[in-house]
């Protein structure tokens, strides 16, 4: 693309020839005229940008409001207190002198006299309580399903042996999801999303919980079947005797429970009796029939019918210090499977058993086991106080639960004092948990609490005076502390688990507010955008702080619940959003319907909103990837079938042949996966070597050199298309870029060699070398890289070939229609893509970071999108989409931004995040480094596909000066600041589709927020629509739009303004 | 997705294809009593047939659709011959009007009027009833040939693209696309042949509405829309790939063969560009 323009004034090299003094001074007062026009131009441009700027700032801090104010009342906190409950000290603050155990007598246990040494606790998964009681019809037509009187032992037991055995419905907390259930039946605590202190990386459980204290009392622990337990509880068991099974496959209902019974059995031995004190045993096959097959199937009943000759063999082979405890860790739906909290899902079945008889019951009422789960149910943290003081340890520092009456009672049901005292000690426990844990947040206990705990005291001392077990003090005082437990448990439930719903609702207010002003900013204004800023920023301005200052007043002077902070950043969010809604508004004659037009309009709407309706369906979430490339290929297709009927023979070859290879260029991408659980079994993995590793395959350390062989060559092929292969970008692309990636090439294999152990290097002579290279290559993306961007000339080489005979001719036409006589010709190469070319270095470096921050089937993916990003161009070049503003471009980057976070290794739960990653280029964490890479891992794909949003709008756009457009009409005296506008309203269209897609996710989590799946799906899915919104809204105003500004500039520096 | 020119504002000439040649004119059933009664009939009796396989297909798709689709091809080829203009007639048929119309008739500037059209090949099959066959049988050879060797492959890496599995399923996919290739092209083939100005126009979604245009890109939107319930957890045994994509291919065919050909479509063709308001922002620059 030759082309000989007007030079500016800049390039004007300066004339000194004194033989023509009147035309030279002519010229340099012209020449000054024009330069301060443009200095006027460019500062114009600078200010407009810093306008452009504050407007952008203003829509991140209204989204951060919304998210701020829905997250409040969404996600359930709850903090983990890391204190831990010990042998010697009582939960007491002075301990009674009365018949409890002084520390020294471990032997005997702990708080408490135990009553066994040894236990065997079994877990039947998804052991229902209406499995394990007689069918009794409710009407007269009613029959027995499948599943009922199949498991018939613990009801018998229960019935013909009180003493020994007892039977209670088991509530459990939701999500009923087994390592949640193994969380709380282990710590007494109650399940919240985010339990805000622990680890949120790994699932292994920080709070004191049953098996650390067995495992402190010197306990040898043994664990049969569910390998969850050993993800939570990793290093309490021993290693010989503990046997794991993979939980994972729900179409196997044996190998697990097979495997359990084959180790179970030779432990009960008499002669293996001494290798261990307590097992853990966990049966799946239950659980795992209802999800195959749901519980009214044959399989289920055999399957139960198996389980009940399991009980009963193990109770042959108990002897009498052994404590047998079977459980059901949850319930299941009428489908057979769990996760939520309805009652099938969360009515689990307990049954203690001794041969010993130690078991009562208090009262006539309770000798039947109850018929069903309504009467009588013990919440299922109960275990943890009961079976800490039955096995003589310490209750766990966080137990909420409350001992178990019939353990406690006595044989004859009239042991009230042990009663009283087992339910002091846990009432004392929960006491002390509740100061420590106010004293970390804040708050105060509640009055009755301390009015129960205070009259539960004083019964406490009348009765012990007395000395007789049946006083009615003693049992008074066993109830009162029972009642201050069962209310502190209901004030914690209230706390933890209940949603505050006018907050979630002050949240989608202000993200649906936000849409509405984005839609008539991106879509509804017909005029300069760039022009409205400095209004819109002040009137933001005003109605914010009318807002707030409402908002303070309002909670001063206590006309509502909110905090005086709270309902000030609302209402100066709404404030602002009311004072833009008047500017923008103001001048009717400006806007235009907002509605999509054409089908360019209509497909980007569609692909927006469909997918925000399809995030009500959990289907449609798990599936997001494949959704994605659906999409991304129905565009590929569109764009075939516009480019077809495009007039000239170029814009058709091109347009088809782009169109063509940005699918393939998907669907290639598509083969890098990473599945998420719910996939299984129609997905598999190829994101790592096998789909139990998170190390690379050989064979994908070849990716990485295949990136920096090809992706340079293609980058320049796009960059050859329009000349534009000149100047800065030889260096850049084939030389900067290119040793980048090689050195990342460099770094993968010593990362491979490190896991595979193929170099005769120490580990810490490898960690040093990778840490180098991968800081060099940071070093060079982001620090050389920016500054080299700040300071580059656009991507052209300008030659001038001077006519021999009139050297002198000064080339400053002033119009140019005017015929000069011999005259210097200019000959530009890549004239035609200059704004394109020389932005797009910015993606280059951020790609380069990015793609170092990969595992490596990620870099190929990446790779792939910077490819598909430059072919998308193309075909927007070709469709004529840039330079009509279409909303296809910033929405299609939208699509391939989440596309490519899949690709790359992602899904959208929180277990899939690289935490690795933050060490590719350090040793140790180091703030605020280590969350940026973990970042740039995760949502680099967002980010590169929001760096090249400016691009839909640059590339190939040809040059606009003002006296190029003056004679147009004096509209738009500055084209640099219609530029603005353009990039601006790309800008906006993208963070529009993020905006929506997240107030999408966020009401669908809202809405759903008593879904079983809420807790897998929906929750991780809005946690991350509501990241990437905030991060990209920050990449769009800081790096691309600030990064127009640089390129801009460079451009105007050359050829004016 | 493309919107087609309903809107009031786009007159007559907007409607006109974005190329200089014309091309040729929107098919019409040709005019005997059978032809113009089993058009109707065909994409109901191929749609209930489809149904009344449903079961058997969802039981074992690609026994079934193996098995179906000698009977599709065979339907289809009927249909075409019995209904369809073939190739090579066209261009006489459309000549012919051309002629007619400078004569006679502005009325209709795209479209032949049938009776007249079909009442000079009455004359002429009349005369030699074996080059009439001979002249409908070599469309539908290549019709077929070309419906089985090319559209069948095209389709089938369009089906893959979309996301279609390309390790597993194999014969699913490649099942699918002859079904869809049987459905849309076989009727394309025969009545334009090998035409480039109308498969250009194919490609560019860009020919006006007929019964055969219309089928075949029902048969494209149809088999797009019958992805959707694919990923639903409902366990349905027919979820699987490719019921629900030749399902909704199926639908697709017989809706677009019916509803192209009603007044109210016949003739016009899909927009791209919103030319009205294109034509609006070139008037306030």
């Amino acid at each position: 693309m030759a082309s000989t323009p007007r030079k500016g004034p800049r390039g004007t090299p300066a004339s000194k020839n004194d033989q023509i003094n009147a035309r030279a001074a002519d010229q340099s007062k012209e020449s000054a005229i024009q330069e301060q026009k443009a200095r006027e131009l460019e500062n114009e441009f600078k200010t407009k940008h810093f306008g452009v700027m504050g407007v952008l700032t203003w829509i991140l801090l209204l989204h951060i409001a919304g998210i701020y104010f829905f997250t409040k009342g969404f996600l359930l906190t709850r903090m983990v207190l890391d204190n831990k409950s010990s042998c010697q000290e009582l939960p007491f603050d002075i301990i009674p002198g009365s018949q409890h155990v002084p520390s020294n007598q471990q032997a005997n246990g702990c708080w408490h006299q135990k009553s066994f040494d040894k236990a065997v606790v079994i877990i039947i998964d998804a052991l229902r309580y209406d499995f394990t009681v007689p069918f009794v019809p409710k009407e007269e037509s009613e029959a027995a399903h499948l599943f009922h009187d199949n498991i018939p032992v613990f009801y018998e037991t229960a019935i013909n042996n009180p003493a020994n055995a007892f039977l209670l419905p088991f509530i459990a907390d939701a999500p009923t999801a087994t390592l949640q259930r193994l969380k709380g039946l282990t710590t007494g605590t109650l399940p919240t999303f985010v339990d805000a202190g622990s680890n949120f990386a790994g699932t292994a459980i920080d709070e004191d919980n049953l098996v650390a204290q067995l495992h402190s009392a010197g306990k040898t622990l043994v664990q049969l079947g569910d390998d969850t337990w050993q993800a939570l509880y990793p290093g309490y068991f021993d290693a010989n005797l503990t046997r794991p099974f993979d939980s994972f496959n729900v179409w196997d209902l044996h190998t697990v429970d097979n495997g359990v019974n084959e180790h179970l059995f030779p432990l009960l031995r008499p002669e293996n009796k001494s290798k261990w004190d307590v097992i853990f045993g966990h049966y799946l096959g239950v659980d795992h029939a209802g999800h195959r097959y749901g519980p009214n199937h044959a399989a289920m009943a055999s399957k139960l019918q198996e389980m009940d000759r399991v009980i009963r063999d193990i109770i042959a082979a108990l002897d009498d210090d052994t404590l047998l405890v079977v459980m059901g860790d949850h319930g299941m739906d009428i489908k057979g499977d769990h996760g939520g909290e309805s009652d099938d899902e969360v009515e689990a079945a307990l049954w203690m058993y001794s041969k010993r008889g130690t078991f009562g019951r208090t009262s006539k009422e309770s000798l039947l086991p109850p018929s069903n789960a309504k009467e009588r149910p013990i919440p299922q943290i109960d275990l943890v106080p009961t079976l800490s003081l039955m096995l003589g340890i310490p209750i766990p520092f966080n137990n909420l639960g409350s001992p178990i009456e019939e353990a406690f009672a006595g044989p004859k049901g009239n042991d009230w004092a042990n009663l009283a005292t087992v339910s002091r000690l846990t009432a004392a426990q929960i006491k002390r948990y509740q100061a420590a844990y106010e004293i970390s947040r804040g708050g105060a206990d509640d009055e009755e609490s301390s009015s129960l705990w205070s009259a539960a005291e004083a019964e406490w001392k009348a009765g012990s005076k007395s000395f007789t077990s049946k006083s009615t003090a003693v049992r008074s005082s066993y109830e009162l502390y029972r009642k201050y437990q069962r209310h502190t448990l209901d004030v914690c439930r209230g706390l933890w688990t209940t949603f505050d719903v006018p907050s979630m609702i002050q949240g989608v207010a202000l993200l649906f507010g936000g849409i509405a002003l984005l839609v008539l900013y991106a879509r509804g204004m017909k005029n300069d955008r760039t022009e409205l800023s400095s209004q819109l920023l002040s009137f933001v301005g005003v109605g914010s702080g009318v807002g707030a200052a409402v908002g303070s007043v309002l909670s001063l002077f206590g006309f509502t619940e909110m905090s005086t902070i709270d309902l000030s950043v609302f209402l100066a969010a709404v404030g602002s959003m009311a004072g833009s809604a008047v500017v923008m508004v103001k001048k009717p004659a400006n806007l235009t319907l907002p509605l999509p037009n054409g089908m360019w309009g209509w497909l980007a709407f569609f692909f927006t909103v469909s997918q925000s309706v399809g995030f009500a369906s959990n289907s449609y979430t798990i599936w997001e990837d494949e959704i994605l490339l659906f999409f991304l290929t129905t565009f590929g297709v569109c764009a075939g079938i516009s480019s077809m009927r495009q007039k000239t023979t170029t814009d058709r070859v091109l347009g088809v042949y782009h169109s063509v290879l940005f699918v393939i260029l998907g669907r290639l991408a598509s083969f890098s996966r990473l599945c998420r659980e719910e996939q299984m079994p129609f997905c598999r993995s190829t994101y790592y070597a096998s789909s139990t590793s998170s190390i690379s395959a050989p064979w994908q350390l070849g990716i990485p050199f295949a990136v920096a062989f090809f992706l340079p060559a293609v980058i320049r092929s796009f960059y050859s298309g329009s000349k534009s292969y000149e100047g800065a970008a030889t260096l850049w692309i084939s030389y900067a870029f290119r040793f980048g990636l090689i050195i990342t090439s460099i770094f993968w294999v010593l990362e491979g060699a490190d896991d595979g152990e193929w170099l005769p290097l120490s580990k810490e002579t490898l960690k040093t070398i990778r840490v180098f290279l991968a800081q060099l290559v940071l070093a060079l993306a982001l620090a050389a890289g920016t500054g080299a961007y700040i300071y580059s000339k656009p991507c052209i080489s300008i030659s001038v070939n001077k006519p021999p005979e009139d050297p002198n001719a000064p080339p400053a036409p002033i119009i140019a229609g005017v015929e000069q006589k011999p005259r210097t010709t200019v000959t530009i190469l890549g004239f035609g893509n200059m704004y394109g070319t020389r932005f797009f270095f910015l993606v280059l470096n951020f790609a380069l970071a990015i793609i170092l921050l990969q595992k490596p089937m990620g870099q190929g993916a990446i790779a792939l999108l910077v490819w598909q990003i430059l072919s998308l161009l193309e075909i927007l070049d070709t469709n004529s989409l840039t330079l009509s503003n279409s909303p296809i471009g910033p929405i299609i980057l939208g699509l391939l931004g989440s596309f490519y976070f899949f690709k790359t290794g992602h899904q959208a739960t929180p277990s899939s995040i690289q935490w690795e990653t933050a060490f590719i280029p350090l040793s140790t964490i180091k703030y605020p480094w280590t969350p940026l890479f973990v970042v740039l891992n995760t949502f680099g794909a967002q980010i590169l596909a929001a760096l090249a949003v400016p691009l839909t709008v640059l590339w190939k756009r040809p040059l606009q000066t003002s006296d190029r457009v003056s004679d147009q009409g004096a509209k738009s005296a500055n084209p640099a600041t219609k530029l603005l506008s353009d990039v601006v309203q790309a800008v906006a269209t993208h963070t529009l589709y993020l905006a929506t897609i997240n107030l999408a996710t966020t009401m669908w989590a809202g809405h759903l927020r008593r879904h079983l799946m809420l807790y897998r799906i929906f929750s991780p899915r809005f946690m991350m629509g509501a990241g990437v919104l905030a991060i990209v809204d920050v990449v769009l105003m800081v790096f691309a739009v600030g990064g127009v500004r640089w390129s801009t500039l460079s451009v105007g520096e050359i050829f004016g303004w | 997705m493309a919107s087609t020119t309903s809107s009031p504002a786009v007159n007559a000439t907007m409607s006109q294809p974005p190329f200089e040649k014309p091309s040729a004119p929107p098919i019409n059933i040709l005019p005997s009593q059978l032809a113009r009664i089993y058009s109707l009939v065909h994409p109901t009796l191929l749609l209930a047939l489809a149904a009344s396989r449903f079961e058997a297909v969802v039981a074992n798709p690609t026994r079934e659709l193996l098995n179906n689709l000698p009977w599709l091809a065979l339907l289809q080829l009927f249909y075409v011959v019995l209904c369809v203009p073939p190739a090579g007639s066209l261009e006489t048929t459309s000549s012919g009007d051309n002629e007619e119309k400078k004569k006679a008739s502005p009325r209709s500037p795209t479209a032949p009027r049938p009776g007249k059209s079909g009442h000079r090949r009455k004359q002429a099959s009349g005369k030699n009833v074996w080059a009439g066959l001979w002249a409908r049988l070599m469309p539908a050879l290549l019709s077929v040939t070309l419906t089985t060797f090319i559209a069948t492959p095209v389709l089938a890496a369009l089906l893959v693209l979309f996301g279609a599995p390309l390790t597993t399923h194999n014969a699913e996919t490649v099942l699918c696309a002859a079904h869809m290739a049987f459905l849309s092209a076989s009727g394309l083939v025969y009545a334009h042949g090998v035409d480039g100005l109308v498969w250009k126009e194919v490609w560019g979604i860009a020919r006006p509405a007929d019964a055969v245009w219309g089928g075949a890109l029902g048969t494209g939107l149809g088999a797009w829309f019958g992805a959707i319930p694919i990923p639903l957890d409902w366990d349905r045994p027919w979820q699987a790939f490719p019921i629900t994509i030749l399902a909704g291919a199926y639908i697709g065919y017989a809706a677009g063969s019916l509803i192209s050909r009603t007044p109210f479509l016949y003739g016009k063709r899909v927009q791209f560009a919103p030319e009205a308001i294109e034509e609006d922002e070139k008037k306030t620059n």
